[in-house]
């Protein structure tokens, strides 16, 4: 029998009946690929042939952090950071406390984008200083790691990572956390929506059917671990010509928000693709700090201010 | 695997740069001009290849010597998106059993003799790298493709893959700009919208071979989203594919 793609019961047939060495050794394995250490006690009781019900994961609620929205998307390179940074600036800019944190632990983008490259983290009192700039704290695996060292981490690692920025960081009393998911539905968003009471997650995507696919997966990832969510940002929406205000949809039209529509999710505002944002971006000097009159951080503002509304009527 | 002349790993530091696309239109382009061509698709949580190729409805065929892979537009085709119920369906795994199925990918495959296969990978350096590395140590991966945006957020991340790549002894084959330059459809100003130049820049830093710009090109988003190929007309865009296909040829030849 390949063990490895029987269902959880039939492994608790076979381990029941008293197996053999090599045969619990495969069984071990196979409950491996599910997070064999929470498992394991079920297993052993299991061999002595009782019953256990495996219970649910509980939610663990930070009393710091008054409302946790994580910034999500299925698919990479859709804007997460950027529009993560900007809305974080967007709602410190109301006279709220807002922290940042840095999931994506492969490709951490926030030191960039928060004009905080090179920087290191400190640690004071056995917990990790975050890092502020322009009025808000932020954290990412990029301060504690040297730049151009490749993080070559599996699941496990990835989680602790993730558990230590969460629990160990000084954040001090937050209004909103505001949280740069890595893309896709891998272990860190994962972790954060099995361990973590969420407010409700934003989900980011570009107009093209490409990127909608792999959000409505997400939609469904965050549906089955029970995780809220909050709406739907497109980003990169159309293009405008700085000669002749043309508007070009050059990642097609409107995809993300019909998506929104047809599976019943809150479409949160359009952001167009404009060189300027991704100018400040780069420089590090986001575009609702540098140029906080523009028709974009109107945008980042409008979105910022459904986010609000949507915690208080909570 | 062993009928493969040459295995190429598609990778990126960071996500959204288009590496399926590249991938995808690599993989066409090569097929386009003679040479017989597979793609891998090892993006687990996001298998975008499927659409780029329009078989989103395959069902995988299982035979005494292997796995099917579809085949469209004349490359064939293998992703775990095949192996799901539905389209939309998310693929919750942890690491372990992403690896697991990568090496089952990987051994069980059938594709026959081909003379390219390009490895589509998630972005970043993750479990499902480590795995594809270390499943293919036996049979040598041929070199990894660089593909990015011109913009620094893109760069910075550059800088681990290629330090990925030199300690899981991956030969460079060179870096790839991609959405370099948009042209405006009715006034011709040329926006440089993720900026450009710096891939070339940081190539040259690091001594690897500077592949090639690819421009923003919204029909061929268009094309890429139904599943078309490129290559029915000639434009700027297969143009610049073209000169990176053969840049790459250049760079395996100089290794061997």
């Amino acid at each position: 029998i390949n063990l490895f793609w029987c269902g959880q019961d039939m492994l608790r047939w076979i381990a029941k009946r008293k197996p053999y060495p090599h045969q619990k050794r495969l069984i071990q394995y196979a409950y491996s690929a599910d997070s064999f250490q929470s498992k394991k006690h079920e297993f052993e009781k299991l061999k002595q042939g009782k019953r256990k019900e495996a219970s649910a994961p509980t939610k663990g609620r930070l009393t710091n952090m008054k409302h946790i929205i994580p910034i999500a998307s299925g698919k990479g390179g859709v804007g997460k950071s950027t529009t993560a940074v900007n809305i974080a600036l967007s709602l410190a800019a109301q006279n709220l406390t807002v922290g940042l944190m840095d999931a994506d632990v492969h490709g951490p983008s926030i030191p960039t984008v928060m004009n905080l490259k090179g920087k290191k983290a400190i640690v004071e009192n056995q917990k990790i200083q975050p890092l502020m700039n322009f009025g808000i704290k932020c954290m990412s695996t990029g301060f504690l790691v040297d730049e151009d060292k490749a993080m070559i981490w599996r699941g496990p690692m990835v989680i602790g990572a993730i558990r230590q920025i969460l629990t160990s960081v000084e954040w001090g009393e937050l209004d909103y956390l505001i949280i740069d998911l890595p893309p896709g539905t891998g272990d860190a968003s994962l972790t954060l929506a099995q361990e973590v009471e969420i407010d409700g997650v934003v989900i980011v995507s570009t107009p093209q059917d490409l990127a909608l696919a792999d959000v409505s997966r997400g939609v469904q990832m965050f549906n089955t671990v029970n995780v809220p969510i909050l709406g739907v940002v497109e980003n990169m929406s159309y293009h405008i010509c700085e000669n002749c205000g043309n508007h070009s949809h050059i990642f097609g039209d409107s995809g993300a928000e019909n998506m929104a529509k047809n599976m019943n999710l809150q479409f949160l505002g359009k952001i167009p693709l404009h060189q300027n944002i991704r100018e400040t971006t780069d420089k590090g000097q986001p575009i609702v700090v540098s140029q906080p009159k523009s028709q974009f951080t109107q945008a980042y503002n409008s979105i910022a201010m459904n986010i609000i509304k949507y915690c208080t009527n909570k | 695997m062993k009928a493969i002349k040459r295995k190429i790993l598609i990778v990126s530091g960071k996500g959204g740069v288009g590496k399926s696309t590249m991938s995808s239109q690599l993989a066409m382009g090569i097929a386009h001009f003679g040479s017989k061509v597979g793609v891998l698709d090892v993006d687990i949580c996001g298998p975008s290849l499927p659409k780029l190729f329009n078989c989103e409805d395959y069902q995988i065929v299982s035979q005494e010597w292997g796995w099917i892979p579809a085949i469209s537009n004349g490359v064939s085709v293998m992703s775990v998106a095949f192996m799901l119920p539905n389209r939309d369906s998310p693929v919750i795994w942890r690491g372990p059993r992403k690896t697991n199925i990568i090496i089952r990918f990987l051994k069980d495959t059938y594709w026959g003799k081909l003379d390219y296969l390009l490895i589509d990978t998630p972005p970043g350096t993750s479990d499902e790298h480590l795995s594809t590395i270390s499943s293919l140590k036996n049979v040598k991966v041929d070199g990894a493709v660089i593909v990015t945006t011109p913009q620094e957020l893109a760069l910075d991340t550059i800088r681990r893959e290629i330090t990925f790549c030199q300690k899981m002894n991956v030969t460079i084959l060179g870096i790839v700009e991609n959405m370099s330059g948009y042209v405006c459809p009715c006034c011709d100003e040329i926006s440089d919208i993720f900026s450009t130049g710096g891939a070339e820049e940081l190539a040259n830093e690091f001594d690897i071979p500077f592949l090639g710009k690819v421009p923003l090109d919204p029909s061929v988003v268009q094309l890429c989203d139904t599943g078309k190929t490129i290559w029915e007309t000639e434009n700027q865009y297969s143009d610049s594919i073209k000169n990176i296909i053969d840049n790459i040829e250049i760079e395996i030849n100089k290794i061997q």
